[in-house]
């Protein structure tokens, strides 16, 4: 009866410890070459307010300093389109960081407008309504999980649409913006911890890989999706090899130039 | 007559595939909501798909050092046992908090390190052949 008892008790420690009473100790180490291609997948791309806050952490950054004055304008070109909504909705983020409600809540609008012109609008809409609501009252938490859920929907909508090759370009026109702030912020005041933030060869390799495979032909040989082609084989080998090794300070001013140029090729071209 | 059968059951196939997944992110999420109260941000964007017993998927993830992030995997199989576990990109072992409950499970990590990490997907056991499951990650 005593043994029954203790079993009992047992297992009831063990649920309310939440410990899996199949729990297995899992491998200190694995070797991803042993696993198969297709047993991997593609990373997902981090939002910039993830980076942002690492910023936070390390310094006290002036973001209102690092809000473009124009948003730019868009053209009937739909690469130049999804691009621009990318650098738009990474706009967003640092509005956030720089707790502007007015500049979010133009920031919303636009993202509104830029999604009409490729057909996903219906997709943000709420979004866009929520956006200002959210900034009216200075949720920036709420606000900022609108964003992602912006880019989010977009792409989404994208994919129903069968234009994953446009989800792929809002992506990386964000991914842009954001390397353009992340570079200003840290080479203001540069140290080797805040350059580590650069470290994100999945991301270089996920987006070269994507650009080279557009299917769209079109879009394929957009000189602006050329252009950043270029601007990613050129970043690669700057943002170190191995976890750990140190970006030199040159190697930031180098990418924000080169950010910086594209986002404002996104801008304003055809304008 | 035959053909609109197929594609009918080809949408069938799709649509439940779609669900399972769907129901699998929302356990996900519900894996994530403790943590959205101590100030963690859960990302909208997620990865999902369906496994065997004893198969494993590997996500890509770029973490940043100065950041500590949930992984929330969710199942839609009553009684399956999942797991997620973290590593780096040289394959060890980064865990330094793992919870459990029912169709929930979540680890959490704190990179020492900017760079490319790897969340390991295993199912353990299951009633079901295929086992649909969804992963959520939350950073602050």
């Amino acid at each position: 009866m005593q043994y029954i008892l203790n079993a009992v008790l047992a297992a009831c420690l063990l649920v309310a410890a939440n410990i899996p009473l199949h729990a297995q100790k899992p491998p200190e180490t694995v070797d991803f070459s042993s696993f198969p291609a297709q047993s991997i997948d593609d990373v997902v791309v981090p939002v910039p307010s993830e980076v942002f806050i690492v910023l936070d952490k390390l310094g006290n950054p002036n973001w209102r300093l690092e809000l473009r004055d124009s948003l730019g304008r868009q053209s009937g070109n739909r690469a130049q389109v999804a691009l621009l909504l990318g650098t738009v909705i990474a706009e967003g983020f640092v509005a956030v960081e720089a707790e502007d409600s007015e500049m979010v809540k133009d920031i919303g609008r636009r993202v509104l407008s830029l999604s009409k012109a490729i057909n996903v609008e219906k997709a943000v809409l709420e979004r866009s309504k929520s956006i200002t609501d959210k900034a009216e009252v200075k949720d920036w938490l709420a606000v900022r999980k609108e964003f992602d859920g912006a880019l989010s929907d977009v792409k989404d909508a994208m994919l129903e649409l069968g234009d994953d090759d446009l989800a792929q370009l809002v992506s990386v026109g964000g991914w842009i913006r954001g390397t353009e702030v992340l570079t200003s912020i840290i080479r203001k005041n540069y140290t080797t911890d805040s350059a580590e933030l650069l470290h994100q060869p999945a991301l270089v390799n996920f987006f070269t890989k994507k650009l080279d495979n557009l299917s769209n032909k079109r879009l394929a040989e957009d000189d602006l999706v050329d252009r950043i082609r270029k601007l990613l084989a050129a970043i690669a080998p700057l943002i170190g090899d191995g976890e750990g090794d140190a970006i030199p300070s040159e190697n930031v001013t180098r990418i924000h130039k080169m950010t910086r140029d594209t986002v404002a090729a996104i801008a304003f071209k055809g304008a | 007559m035959k053909k609109t059968l197929t594609f009918l059951f080809a949408l069938l196939i799709v649509a439940s595939a779609w669900a399972y997944v769907d129901d699998a992110l929302s356990f996900a999420y519900e894996a994530a909501s403790p943590y959205v109260k101590k100030g963690f941000s859960v990302r909208e964007d997620a990865w999902g798909g369906d496994l065997g017993v004893k198969d494993q998927q590997a996500v890509q993830a770029q973490l940043f050092k100065g950041n500590e992030y949930w992984f929330c995997l969710g199942t839609d199989v009553k009684g399956a046992v999942l797991s997620v576990n973290i590593y780096d990109s040289k394959g060890n072992l980064i865990n330094v908090e793992t919870t459990r409950a029912g169709r929930l499970s979540a680890v959490r990590v704190e990179p020492s390190r900017t760079g490319t990490y790897y969340a390991i997907v295993t199912v353990h056991k299951s009633p079901a052949e295929r086992t649909g499951w969804a992963l959520v990650y939350a950073y602050k």
